[in-house]
Formats: structure tokens, sequence, C-alpha cells
């Protein structure tokens, strides 16, 4: 939404925000260093880094994808959702030392070239248990890679929205490669029921918290919806919470009802920004306020505030007695329409 | 998100839910997960064939044949790198023999008896056991 980029859009949340996240990432590292020490001194530092490292990467990225599930199910989450990017973009780091520590490690000191080294010193890519599995952290790393650098809004801007979005679903494939890296290389070099248990429970929480969500957003699509002399019905005007939005379908597309200031005024769900859910959004300074990233459009004409240019559809709305009612039609994006008084 | 990309959502996760289990199932079928961590490998009993020397002691068994030495690694060791080394006249270590990682049978093949074995971290540069045959 800026016209000229910055590095980082920072404001005290978000300040407070990274803070926690570098403070929960040190804490974590010196509580893993101390731990091992105490219960293996004969790891060398190369090993506890690795480690240290490799563990909260993985960690990081479990709760990287349960935010988005979860703002969905509960709105307490949303501004956690905020900050996400900061979150991908340090897990990245994380992910970063422990495969640079590993190529250092395991393919620097020897006389090839480290990648050629880390694809070529186990060809046995037949099998499952002996697999080369760095070559699959490798892969992850190189998504990973892709998406902390394009995730500034430069990128989301030049690439176009679908892309990008694309792009940084590609995060699943990497979740998925991750597993598998584990599972193939550390666990059958050091088998332990405790750390499996806790990567089979983490990896069940973030599957179910998708697919929950998923069936969920199935039925929002589904709803049955009440036709009245060419207008839909939507619910009772009690339903709405103050300065939030419910959302609608109408015809295939989703549509946020928003209450404010006694008002009522309907939008196309989709952000142009990256797609985020405006009506999980609220009403901030008197404008609808994007979720994900906090792009803002006004609700009587979906245009984002001067001087930005962004706007989506609108929808004309209309209460009888206390029941809400929407014209299916949508209006041509950044069109002003009166709010439905009440 | 837009429908497709809601519809493209759902059935990423119900294909990882397929893929995930099957690669988490196939790579921990044989691993023992509910041993002790410490002797793994103790019940293993090698070669069956005579050997010319053998040796033991609580981290590994040893045994020499005309042209290569068994070693059974009884626990997976805490050392970043083990080396195996043939011991000298003098008791220092000579040329490698190999490289042990997990616990299990190892074979290697040698040139000349050894006078002893030596089990060393290249990384730490410590010894970690070390006996004559």
């Amino acid at each position: 939404m800026g016209l000229d980029y910055q590095l980082v859009l920072w404001n005290k949340h978000k300040k407070t925000y990274d803070k926690i996240i570098v403070a929960s990432m040190l804490l974590y590292i010196i509580l893993f260093a101390t731990i091992t020490l105490i219960f293996n001194s004969e790891t060398s530092i190369e090993t506890l880094v690795i480690r240290a490292f490799g563990s909260l990467a993985i960690i990081m990225l479990h709760v990287i994808l349960i935010i988005g599930p979860l703002a969905r199910l509960n709105t307490n989450v949303l501004p956690i959702l905020y900050n996400r990017r900061h979150l991908g973009v340090s897990m990245f780091i994380a992910a970063l030392i422990h495969g640079g520590f590993s190529m250092f490690q395991f393919h620097a000191l020897g006389d090839v070239n480290p990648i050629y080294s880390l694809f070529t010193s186990n060809m046995e890519y037949g099998s499952l248990t002996n697999f080369p599995f760095q070559v699959l952290g490798f892969f992850a790393l190189l998504i990973l890679f892709f998406m902390a650098s394009t995730s500034h809004d430069f990128f989301l801007g030049n690439l176009s929205a679908k892309v990008w979005k694309r792009l940084h679903m590609m995060v699943y494939f990497a979740y998925a490669l991750i597993i598998a890296h584990v599972f193939l290389g550390a666990f059958q070099q050091e088998t332990s029921l405790f750390t499996i248990g806790i990567l089979v429970i983490g990896f069940i929480t973030v599957a179910s918290l998708h697919l929950i969500t998923a069936f969920k957003e199935r039925k929002i699509d589904r709803t049955k919806t009440i036709k009245k002399e060419g207008w839909l019905v939507v619910c009772n005007i009690s339903e709405i919470e103050e300065d939030r939005a419910k959302i609608f379908t109408v015809e295939n597309e989703r549509v946020a009802i928003f209450k404010y200031d006694g008002k009522l005024s309907a939008i196309h769900n989709v952000c142009k920004h990256q797609g985020g859910p405006l009506g999980e959004g609220k009403i901030i300074d008197g404008c609808i306020t994007c979720p994900w990233h906090g792009y803002q459009y006004l609700p009587s004409n979906g245009q984002s505030p001067a001087p930005f240019t962004e706007k989506v559809s609108t929808y004309e709305l209309k209460l009888e007695g206390e029941t809400v009612y929407i014209n299916p039609k949508a209006f041509k994006e950044g069109t002003e329409v009166k709010p439905c008084k009440f | 998100m837009t429908s497709g990309q809601r519809k493209a959502h759902k059935y990423i996760w119900l294909l990882l839910l397929i893929i995930v289990p099957v690669i988490m199932l196939f790579s921990i079928k044989d691993l023992d997960l509910f041993s002790s961590g410490t002797n793994t490998a103790s019940q293993l009993s090698g070669s069956k064939k005579m050997s010319l020397k053998t040796s033991e002691n609580d981290i590994i068994k040893v045994a020499v044949f005309e042209s290569h030495v068994e070693i059974i690694l009884k626990t997976t060791l805490k050392n970043s790198s083990s080396v195996v080394y043939e011991m000298d006249k003098k008791g220092n270590k000579s040329n490698v023999i190999g490289q042990l990682t997990t616990a299990g049978i190892y074979n290697f093949n040698i040139n000349n008896l050894p006078k002893g074995i030596i089990i060393y971290d290249a990384i730490k540069q410590v010894e970690i056991t070390k006996f004559s045959l």
C-alpha cells in the first residue's frame, strides 16, 4: 500500500513483536545449549549449533503454520498474524544457520565443492532409511530462501498477488520436505520416542487445524441463501459485532458486511494486497483494516484512503426490521454506496 | 483468499495428510523405539567364521580375519566423529581403517594384521577407546 517502498514499516506493535521473537529465540538457544552440555558434554560446538538451530527452526515453522488457521478460528490470534512475516524471516535465519553449519561440518572440509558433496556423498537415493536426507533439507531451505527474500511488498507488487501467493504456498511443500529430512536423518541416528512423538503431534496439530478451517470455510461457501424480490437474506443485525463483519457468500464470491457507527456497508471480502480476508478484520480509524497486513479500505466505497489506490467491489444493503438484505449484484470496484443506517 | 486458493489449501492439506504419515511410518518402522538406548548392538553376533584374534570392551567387540576386521559397535557413541585407526608397535595410531557412526556391525578391509585398535574423535582430537589385540 506504500507509495515508496521502505525496508520495514515499523510501528510500536511490530517492534514489540520483534523483540518477543528475538528474546524467545535466544532463550531457546540458551536453554538447548545448557541442557545439552549438562547431559552430553561430549557434544562439539558445531553439533550443538546444528541441533539447536535446526530444532528451533522446526518449532518456529509449526508456530507459523498454525497462526493462519488459528486466526480464522479465534480472532484474538489476529495480531500475531499481522506479524507473521517477521516470524517467517526469523525462522529462515534459524534454518540457514542450521544448514550453513551442517554444510560446513559435513561437506566444506573436503576437496570437492560442498554443494556437489551434498548431492554425491551419499548416493543411496533408492533407499528409504539410508536416503540422503540432507538433500531434502537443502531443497526446503531453498524454498524458505525464496519465500524470505520475496516477503517484502516490493516483490508482491512486482510479481503480482497471484504469483506471490503461489510461491508462498510452497511452504507446505517445504514443510513436508523438512518432516522427511528429520525422520530420514536425525531420527535414524538418534532414535527417541519423545522427539518422534513431539513431531508427530506437531504434524497432527498443524494438519488438523488447516483441515478444520478448510471444512469450516466450505460450510460458509455452501450456506443456502433465501431470496426475496432479488435481495438475499444475510442475517439478523444483532449477529454482527460492532466494528466487525459478517462474511456472506454471494454467487460464489465472499462479501464482508461491516457494522459500525450505526451503519452497515458491504465490500468484497478479498484484500487486494495478498488476498487476506477483509471480513475477519475490523474497523480501525473509520477504515476496514485487513487482518493480515493492515491494508485499509473505506467501508462506503471500498477504496483505500488517499494517497493509496487499491479498491474492491461494493454491494448494496437494506434493512427490514432487524433483517439485513444484500443485493447480489456487485458494483464496480471503488463505487460509492450509501451505507445502510439503523 | 479467493475461492480457488481456499480449494488449493484444502487439497494440499488432504494430500499432506496422506503423504507425510506414510513417510513417518516407513522411516520409523525398523527403528528400535523402546530400547533403553544402551548396548543396542550387544546382541549382534557378527561373523560365524573363525577369527584370528578377538577382543572386547564395553564399547566395541573386534574380530580380526585374514583380510578384514569386524567391529561391533555396541552403542552409538556421543562423539561427533569416531575414526578407527590401526595401532602401531608403540601404541600410537597409524593407518585409518574406517569410520563408525551408529551402533551396528562394521567390516573394514585390512592389509596387515593390526597390533591393536584405536577409536579416535578427530574433531575434538581425543581418544575414545583403545586396546591391543
